[in-house]
């Protein structure tokens, strides 16, 4: 049994499972990683763990756990990943040439713009805010709210804060922010500035994730992923009802 | 249809692909799938649109049905961008939560908790439940519509990256 390969199959799904892929994709990725490497890998998925069974032809086997990969959901990798498998299973790579290949992966991961990530997802609350019927004082409110929320997201979670008071600290300031339309009475729409302005918030992958757990009876991780969802966003609703009661915005 | 509906739609779609293009950034996605996310959004978010508008569907069936959509698309254009399908289908499935429904969720809830006699508390709390159940129902659809096709369609959802 050679420790190399099934530590770099353990890792391989500790970082797809932290980059926000479903159960049966980290399974099927697997699965074929690992033939591809002339083992048979079975793996066992909790909300925050992956166990492997990695056995060869001669009998031996190894039984890894290793935490998930803490970095994020991350779209890029998770295809990288999915191709880099398929890579091993069609031959193109070998075991040694996929852990390089790996490694280059998952060094590279964290390198986007940050300012670039910024200013879309302001753009895209923006664009939101106009879907739900905002007018251009409440689109604007909305960029606004949606710039600094999401920069203090950003720099909670580069200094180590959780990820929880991160959230919780983006929607108050982002509500706040947005509800200087009711305060100075800017557009005819202040209540779609409010609701829109944390909407950035919303942990939607991890939402769909738990649903894609569940139809395929992965009931730990959907209950884990739902959790985990619930948790986040009772937060931004926390930060968000402070935002609204600081300026008195409960009344209907 | 009228031209106003088909302005409607097609404004609704643009603002949707740009929704979904900014929001696809915050989970990394490969910046080769932002077209196919944008379109995506923009066919969800315009059938969702017609349904609601042209047909008086409701609201959470109307969202299972446009969600199914986006996930029967992001299938198909899974194989073309070379990544899984969850790649197009999560940024594009974005512009459709409800959001005013959960921002008057809270808004309610807040409402019973200030409230100072039973009818307003009522009223409050039968607020809460009505925007409550229908934002829930709204996500629960179309969590499940999107992932039906991943799940109808394995041989394609799984082989896309190869």
């Amino acid at each position: 049994m050679n420790a190399k390969t099934s530590d770099f199959l353990a890792d391989y799904a500790a970082t797809l499972l932290g980059c926000g892929a479903t159960c049966i994709r980290i399974e099927k990725n697997l699965k074929r990683l690992a033939a591809g490497c002339g083992v048979t890998a079975q793996v066992q998925i909790m909300p925050a763990h992956v166990t492997l069974s990695v056995s060869d032809g001669s009998g031996h086997s190894r039984v890894i756990s290793r935490p998930m990969a803490r970095g994020g959901i991350n779209f890029d990798v998770n295809a990288r990943l999915s191709r880099l498998s398929w890579a091993v299973a069609d031959g193109h790579l070998s075991a040694d040439e996929a852990i390089e290949r790996f490694q280059a992966i998952t060094s590279e991961a964290g390198r986007s713009s940050q300012w670039r990530e910024l200013l879309l997802a302001s753009v895209a609350n923006t664009a939101f805010c106009r879907l739900f019927g905002g007018d251009p004082a409440s689109m604007l409110l909305v960029f606004a709210a949606t710039l600094v929320g999401y920069r203090i997201k950003q720099a909670m979670i580069a200094r180590g804060r959780d990820v929880r008071l991160a959230f919780l600290a983006a929607s108050f300031f982002s509500a706040s922010i947005s509800a200087a339309g009711h305060v100075f009475h800017l557009g005819g729409t202040p209540e779609i500035a409010v609701g829109t302005s944390v909407l950035y918030l919303i942990p939607g992958v991890p939402y769909i994730n738990a649903v894609s757990d569940l139809i395929d009876r992965h009931y730990l991780c959907a209950f884990g992923r739902f959790t985990d969802a619930c948790v986040l966003t009772a937060c931004l609703s926390a930060g968000l009802c402070a935002g609204m009661y600081l300026l008195g915005l409960y009344d209907l | 249809m009228t031209y106003d509906m088909i302005f409607s739609l097609l404004t609704d779609g643009c603002f949707a692909a740009v929704a979904a293009v900014g929001f696809s950034t915050i989970s990394k996605t490969p910046s080769r799938a932002w077209l196919w996310c944008g379109l995506t959004a923009a066919a969800g978010h315009a059938l969702r649109f017609a349904l609601l508008s042209g047909t008086g569907l409701h609201i959470v069936a109307a969202s299972t049905v446009a969600a199914m959509a986006v996930g029967l698309l992001a299938v198909l254009f899974a194989p073309r961008i070379k990544c899984p399908a969850e790649v197009c289908l999560f940024p594009a499935l974005l512009p459709m939560i409800p959001g005013m429904y959960a921002y008057r969720t809270v808004q309610a809830l807040m409402a019973c908790i200030a409230s100072q006699d039973e009818s307003q508390f009522i009223h409050c709390f039968y607020l809460l439940a009505y925007n409550g159940f229908t934002c829930s129902f709204i996500i629960l659809g179309m969590v499940i519509g999107a992932n039906i096709p991943i799940f109808i369609f394995k041989t394609i959802s799984f082989r896309a990256t190869r």
